[in-house]
């Protein structure tokens, strides 16, 4: 008898502490699907990235290491109230601002972009990737706070809010991420239900501007690669040899692919950067089609979770911060895979889970774990 | 406003954020099928084209050329070998910044302008994409580690062997071997197809000579090997690999110590000297000078390398063993053997020299060499005497008697007039005057008074060193004429040699005397050499007699001649009667011949030597001639030369 109501004395204590009734999973505020499919997608990506390497074990460990962490990290975020980061989001956005500075002042150079931050005692870091959800979730912050759709002069200061970082970061000369912070910004606003005639201004305003952007600001590296797009054979030796290589190792891939380790492309090393920006051809020439649907795939099961967890979110802040963040890692997967496979110009972005890079995966994972809170930490609304 | 105080909408807010989602997932469903169908498109549509591709990047054919033949002399000493050398090479495709390569190369190694403008000949000219092409040939080995130290910051620049030609006996067999070197675009545009896919791995071919006479012997089949090679052009695997057949070794009738001893007999003199077997027709030795080192031609020759060559302007290039000249005296046994032959004159015939011979009716005489030394003739005199006194007078007189026709329709039947050498091709064919080729040629006719000029050689008539080699070789071979030749066999891969058997017409095609009329001849010029002074008659010694005395070392074998004097500028003997050639300006000097012979029943070596600006045939071409005998017929002498370079080249 005192063994039985000390076990349930025992269990009632377990059930205070963490406040939830179900299983450890529960209790840790995971979410099962989101969690299985983003392990499936890191494993498959640890095995593309071996072949990658070039069977380099230690590159492997490296990027493991980084998995377990990411994952501890995103386990660590989901145990968070919702309200905290809404509460946060502006001292956080301020945070991110400060280290994009930093970076400016003291960041060092790799592969033309200074965009990494070398602490003592830590493996240097891309403070740049944090924005990809640290600027959605001001934004959501700022627009929770005032009735949707928003008003024309919220959208100038959500303009604002996204400009900030997103000019800190092309200062830093990374294109890639500054496009992609400010589009993680840009969906925040078009899921706050901004009208489709300013939606078409923009993206009208956007296409004719880009010819006089084209003429007169962009660089010599730029216009380059939209030649290259446009025309990989203008200089199949210099700047159209990525792509015309990374074509040749998917075409070549075929149905079926080539077989793990066997992807003549990618173990002559004929694909550059195969194991970061350009991993996609590596799997592609060795898994085939098959291997790139089952990749696509993968990125759809995660894609498909964060839109019932964005649609089943209670409150705006929540809907918002969800859904920009589940479309912002959809964009950074398709841009990479259709600039790999030539459908669009070049722009230097890793392939989410799968590209060689820590911060990378942690601040992706971080942003899943917030997604993981927003689902496990509802308040119980009176019906 | 009202609105401002308004609470947030949630049913229409949740709306608004649900049908946002809506329209993203619908622009997600495009997204993600246009880049399926761009997936399947590169991946299944075109998939056949990017396999080829991949193979592409990967598979390299290659050429993989064949060894070339090495080349012996009929006693087994390498005339040609192959040695290997390391050359810098270049791989365009791979060779990114080669400029700032080519700067640096410059810093260390010997690298000339000179020859990066011959690498960019050579790379315009390349046919197969991605191979390498020679930048600078025979790195030295300071070199090479000079390069090995550099070598990541020169991307597709790499040391590779090579097999090239060498010529162990440099400028003493040049023009004979002659030499390879690389194949200019005129040859490459000159060659079929399947020539020339042949040659794709070879950068060299025989230019001259023996190299390029059996270039098709000596160079072999191509192989082929197909490989995988990385991004950065390094071999990965061999896939595939057909091995090249290598060029036939061949062996010729050379001798090399007899070529060495050749070239040492003429010395720093410019001049010729072929010695031939009469027996085979074989060329036992064929030397030209000034030579030059052959190879100096093989990796390309650099323009300054060749202006030093031809600085001297004596055209160490030119091959004077195989140019036709006025042959002088040394005609004069074969005008003599015309006689006999058309019956013109017997071995009796006689006929009164007064030191000059005029034609019938005409006052204008034609002299006797004795005229320009006391101004008297040779008397009552015979054919025999005649050759052996190298008389003007009778050769004057028989030449008219013959007619040009007759002299022309003999002569040719010798070899003369052709190149009747089998494979000498680079050999002129001299000229054998008719009045046919008068008329063609000079569009003249024949004029009676040129014909007792070419009873002593100093007319139209020109013979090449070579054809009067040959032409000694046949009466030392008793009449029989045995076309020259060079190649003795081919060796096969057993080492055993094969005889290479020609078909030989020339002797079919000869008009003979009887035998014991060519005998006659052949010991008149056995008199040249060996008839003494006879103290009861003047002028009964042989021509060259004297100067075998002089030199105090009697012949130790059996030796038959003929000397020739040829005159380079006619006006000189005919107006100045100073025969003198001291006096005379070295280029009209007359060039000095002897053509000579091993006498004995079965001859073993007939030699003609020709001295340009040399002087008198009997004092300066009869000791070269000489040396060139001793060296073949009394090895025991110190005139054969011991060759260190035999040692060296042991292989």
């Amino acid at each position: 008898m005192a063994s039985r109501s000390m076990s349930r004395s025992l269990g009632n204590d377990f059930y205070r502490l963490t406040g939830k009734r179900g299983g450890i999973r529960k209790s840790l505020c995971l979410d099962a699907p989101l969690l299985l499919s983003l392990f499936c997608l890191a494993v498959y990506g640890l095995m593309v990235l071996f072949s990658a390497s070039g069977e380099n074990v230690a590159d492997v460990q490296r990027q493991a290491a980084a998995i377990v962490v990411a994952f501890i990290v995103m386990i660590g975020v989901a145990q968070f109230e919702v309200d905290f980061f809404r509460r946060g989001a502006p001292l956080m956005y301020a945070g991110g601002i400060g280290v994009l500075i930093i970076v400016l002042l003291f960041g060092s150079e790799v592969n033309g972009a200074t965009a990494w931050l070398d602490l003592p005692g830590l493996p240097s870091f891309q403070p740049s990737e944090l924005e990809k959800f640290l600027v959605p979730m001001m934004l959501a912050w700022y627009m929770s706070s005032r009735s949707l759709p928003p008003r024309f002069r919220d959208l100038l200061v959500c303009g604002l809010i996204i400009m900030l970082p997103a000019m800190l970061i092309l200062m830093q000369n990374d294109t890639g991420t500054a496009l992609m912070v400010a589009m993680s910004g840009v969906f925040a606003v078009l899921l706050a239900g901004i009208s489709w005639r300013i939606v078409i201004f923009g993206a009208t305003l956007v296409i004719m501007a880009s010819p006089a952007w084209y003429i007169f600001l962009a660089q010599a590296h730029q216009k380059n690669r939209i030649l290259t797009f446009f025309d990989p054979y203008r200089d199949p030796t210099g700047a159209g040899y990525n792509i015309i290589q990374s074509q040749i190792a998917i075409g070549s891939g075929g149905l079926q692919g080539k077989g793990w380790l066997n992807g003549a492309q990618s173990q002559l090393d004929f694909i550059p950067e195969s194991n970061t920006d350009f991993i996609l051809a590596v799997l592609a020439e060795e898994f085939g089609l098959l291997g790139v649907l089952i990749l696509i795939g993968l990125y759809l099961a995660v894609l498909a979770r964060g839109f019932y967890i964005a649609l089943t979110a209670q409150d705006t802040f929540s809907r918002l911060l969800a859904g920009s963040i589940i479309l912002t890692f959809f964009f950074y997967a398709f841009v990479n895979m259709a600039m790999v496979s030539g459908l669009m110009p070049v722009v230097g972005l890793p392939l989410p889970l799968v590209s060689k890079g820590g911060t990378s995966i942690v601040t992706l994972l971080i942003g899943f774990g917030i997604l993981m809170s927003i689902h496990t930490h509802k308040r119980v609304l009176p019906r | 406003m009202a609105e401002k105080f308004k609470l947030n909408d949630h049913e229409r807010e949740t709306l608004i954020f649900n049908g946002r989602m809506i329209v993203a997932g619908v622009f997600i469903f495009l997204l993600i099928s246009c880049l399926i169908a761009w997936m399947v498109y590169l991946q299944v549509y075109r998939y056949d084209y990017f396999a080829a591709r991949s193979d592409g990047n990967r598979l390299h054919s290659q050429y993989v050329p064949p060894n070339r033949g090495l080349i012996y002399d009929r006693n087994g000493v390498l005339l040609a070998d192959n040695r290997p050398i390391f050359n810098l090479t270049v791989v365009r495709e791979t060779a990114q910044s080669l400029d700032i390569s080519l700067d640096l190369l410059r810093s260390v190694i010997n690298l000339t302008d000179d020859d990066i403008d011959q690498y960019r000949t050579r790379q315009s000219r390349r046919a197969v994409p991605h191979t390498s092409v020679p930048l600078r040939y025979q790195l030295t080995e300071e070199e090479i580690a000079n390069i090995a130290v550099n070598q990541h910051l020169l991307p597709g620049i790499a040391v590779e062997a090579q097999l090239v030609r060498h010529y162990p006996f440099d400028a003493s067999s040049a023009h004979a071997i002659g030499y390879v070197s690389e194949i200019n675009k005129d040859e490459m545009s000159a060659m079929s197809v399947e020539t020339a896919a042949n040659y794709r791995g070879t950068h060299q071919i025989g230019k001259t000579g023996i190299e390029k006479t059996y270039e098709d012997l000596l160079h072999g089949q191509v192989g082929y090997e197909t490989v995988e090679k990385n991004n950065r052009g390094q071999v990965m695997r061999v896939l595939d690999r057909t091995d090249p057949i290598p060029g036939r070794d061949i062996v010729l009738h050379m001798d090399a110590k007899l070529q060495v001893a050749a070239e040492r007999a003429l010395g720093d003199r410019r001049g010729a000297v072929v010695a031939i077997d009469p027996a085979t027709g074989g060329v036992l030795a064929m030397v030209s000078k000034p030579g030059y080192d052959p190879n100096l031609f093989v990796t390309g020759i650099s323009r300054a390398q060749l202006a030093e060559l031809n600085r001297s302007g004596h055209t160490p290039l030119f091959n004077r063993a195989v140019a036709s000249r006025v042959p002088g005296s040394t005609i004069k046994p074969f005008i003599g053997l015309a006689g006999l032959y058309n019956e013109t004159i017997t071995p009796e015939t006689e006929i009164y020299d007064p030191g000059y011979f005029r034609l019938q009716g005409r006052t204008r005489p034609y002299y006797d060499w004795t005229w320009w030394v006391d101004k008297s003739g040779h008397g009552a005199i015979d054919l025999r005497r005649a050759i052996y006194q190298s008389c003007n007078t009778y050769f004057y007189q028989l030449a008219v008697n013959l007619g040009i026709e007759k002299i022309h329709d003999y002569l040719v039947t010798f070899g003369f007039g052709t190149n009747a050498a089998i494979d000498i091709p680079e050999a002129s064919a001299g000229i054998v005057p008719s009045e046919k080729w008068k008329m063609e040629n000079r569009g003249e006719i024949w004029y009676s008074g040129e014909t007792p000029y070419e009873g002593i050689g100093n007319g139209i008539f020109q013979a090449t060193t070579l054809q009067m080699a040959a032409a000694a070789a046949a009466i030392a071979n008793h009449g029989v004429l045995r076309q020259p030749r060079m190649l003795r066999g081919t060796i096969g891969s057993d080492g055993e040699v094969t005889d290479v058997i020609f078909p030989d017409n020339a002797a079919q095609q000869q008009l003979l005397p009887s035998q014991e009329q060519i005998e006659i001849v052949r010991n008149a010029m056995v008199d040249v050499v060996n008839k003494p002074y006879d103290s009861e008659h003047r002028r009964h010694e042989g021509s060259a007699y004297p100067v075998l005395r002089e030199s105090g070392h009697p012949l130790e074998y059996p030796m038959g001649g003929k000397s020739g004097t040829a005159q380079v500028v006619q006006f000189q003997v005919d107006s100045a009667g100073n025969r003198d050639n001291g006096e005379v300006d070295e280029q009209f000097r007359t060039h000095a011949m002897f053509i000579a012979f091993d006498a004995s029943e079965k001859s073993r070596i007939a030699v003609a030597v020709f001295v340009e600006n040399g002087g008198g045939g009997g004092s300066v071409a009869f000791p070269v001639a000489r040396e060139v005998l001793d060296a073949y017929l009394v090895p025991e002498t110190q005139n054969y030369p011991e060759l260190s370079v035999v040692a060296e080249n042991d292989h």
